[in-house]
């Protein structure tokens, strides 16, 4: 089984547009950071404007636990297009190139073919995202340093101290390794609808928009179907910047974000199984 | 505004005038007296906050203080103070015109204190009116409850138990005051699908409190302006 995860690794590792994410990551965090480098203090300072009418505060509030905490908030939105890239591409892709039929006829079952795929695909989603949390966070305490983080929500202001705050970011990338599971999950079972590897990734990504909105929309009848879409949890990574952590939240975004990934793969796997291979 | 200070100047002399025995303007005169002693100070402070929307880490840090009204905060990591609890001398407000009423006397902490209420009159002031509570034995400020034009009515406690220096400066200081509580709209906040508090709590303000414990007072060594200026970057 590693072996054949091992091929399939090879084989997205061989495609160019498996580097489109990595690149993207490497041109954005940067260009964010520096950004922050410039013109940081004001964004802070009109963040924490409310603050500064009653008090007076020192210390390094613009550190790269602050910065990381920002690409973080922005990119997770939009990194599910670059799982779906990526992990549309992995069943319909060969049927694209027409290398489907080659394929099972090799000595391995469809199910270990179609598990070994999966995996590779979770394996590149949680590359993506370690590469975000080397990138923002690493970079970040090189040019920033560390400090506290300040955290602003809609009523409530938390400041972390430094020494809580790394801990916090590992599980919140955690985390977000699952939530993006769950697209790739998606994509992937897509893949395993169709022939062509630009459905999926577009239909993914249709999805994933479509929830969010309604997940955001503060409307009755959205609020009542929101609970059942997983993008509402898709964003609980933030609950590990709260005091004090709702961790039975947490365990319960775990539990349907992994529910997800079950099912999506479970079906994609069935599907798969009975599909007539006629490329 | 004048007409309504007048009348309220007018209204407290008349409620006082009967009972009026001591004279404030002397009271103060002494405070500021002894408060005089101190040129400058370099003070090492520990502060807890309480307030219901910031949830703040327990911080440690330095004032830098230097007569009339120089102050400069400093530390390693973060640490925040309410504007009005940073100084906590009598010298910036009776520095300005005021008109001083004897109220009456009182207790705080065992002590027996003057109660006197200070109205500045100058029309720049950031206040409206100070109630101070003066002990007269030892011409020190142990209470002082604050009115200022923005902002609501805050108090600051002050304690000199064990603050380990023979000049008037306090061992601890409790600051308590009233804020608005924020709203950030959530594009700031970030929270676009997060739901919102779980609160019941719609007040528009709520009660903070400050307290600050003072140690390691290093006073009348001479303090450089540039610290101060530096805080003005």
């Amino acid at each position: 089984m590693i072996k054949i995860i091992n091929i399939e690794l090879y084989k997205i590792f061989k495609k160019w547009r498996t580097y489109i994410g990595f690149i993207a990551i490497a041109v954005l965090v940067p260009i964010i950071q520096v950004a922050m480098l410039i013109e940081g203090e004001q964004s802070l300072d009109f963040m924490t404007r409310n603050l500064q009418q009653s008090f007076i505060f020192v210390g390094n509030l613009l550190n790269g636990y602050l910065i990381s905490y920002l690409i973080l908030n922005a990119l997770t939105i939009h990194i599910p297009f670059l799982v779906a890239l990526v992990a549309g591409d992995l069943l319909a892709g060969e049927a694209t190139a027409g290398t489907y039929r080659l394929l099972i006829t090799r000595p391995v079952s469809r199910f270990k073919l179609v598990t070994s795929k999966f995996f590779a695909g979770i394996i590149y989603t949680n590359l993506l995202v370690l590469w975000l949390a080397i990138l923002s966070l690493g970079l970040g305490i090189i040019i920033f340093s560390v400090g506290e983080l300040i955290v602003i929500k809609t009523s409530t202001v938390i400041i972390f101290a430094r020494g809580d705050v790394f801990w916090r970011f590992i599980l919140a990338y955690g985390f977000a390794a699952l939530s993006m599971s769950v697209v790739a999950s998606l994509a992937f079972l897509f893949s395993a609808l169709v022939e062509n590897a630009i459905g999926p990734i577009v239909s993914t990504m249709a999805v994933i928009i479509v929830f969010v909105i309604i997940s955001a929309i503060e409307i009755n009848i959205f609020e009542a179907i929101q609970p059942y879409l997983f993008t509402s949890y898709m964003a609980s990574w933030r609950l590990f910047f709260d005091d004090p952590i709702d961790f039975a939240e947490i365990a319960k975004s775990c539990l349907i974000l992994a529910g997800h990934v079950l099912f999506f793969f479970g079906l994609a796997a069935y599907i798969f199984k009975r599909k007539d291979i006629l490329t | 505004m004048k007409v309504l200070l007048i009348l309220l100047i007018i209204s407290f002399s008349l409620t006082s005038s009967f009972s009026q025995k001591k004279d404030p303007d002397k009271i103060l005169e002494d405070v500021k007296k002894t408060f005089n002693e101190v040129k400058d100070y370099v003070v090492d402070i520990d502060i807890k906050v309480d307030v219901d929307f910031l949830k703040v880490p327990d911080s440690k840090a330095k004032i830098y203080y230097k007569q009339p009204n120089k102050v400069h905060l400093e530390s390693e990591s973060f640490a925040l103070l309410p504007k009005e609890g940073l100084d906590f001398s009598p010298l910036g407000l009776l520095e300005e015109k005021y008109t001083a009423i004897y109220e009456k006397e009182d207790t705080v902490d065992g002590n027996k204190t003057a109660v006197i209420k200070v109205i500045p009159l100058e029309d720049e002031s950031n206040v409206v009116l100070t109630t101070l509570w003066i002990d007269e034995a030892k011409h020190i400020i142990r209470r002082v409850e604050s009115t200022p034009k923005i902002g609501g009515t805050f108090s600051i406690e002050l304690k000199y138990d064990k603050s380990g220096t023979k000049y008037p400066l306090p061992a601890s200081m409790l600051f308590t005051f009233k804020v608005d509580k924020m709203e950030l709209p959530k594009g700031i906040s970030g929270e676009y699908n997060e739901k919102e508090s779980k609160s019941k709590d719609k007040k528009r303000s709520t009660t903070g409190k400050v307290s600050v414990t003072y140690s390691n007072y290093k006073v009348n060594n001479g303090i450089p302006d540039s610290v101060f200026e530096e805080k003005k970057k």
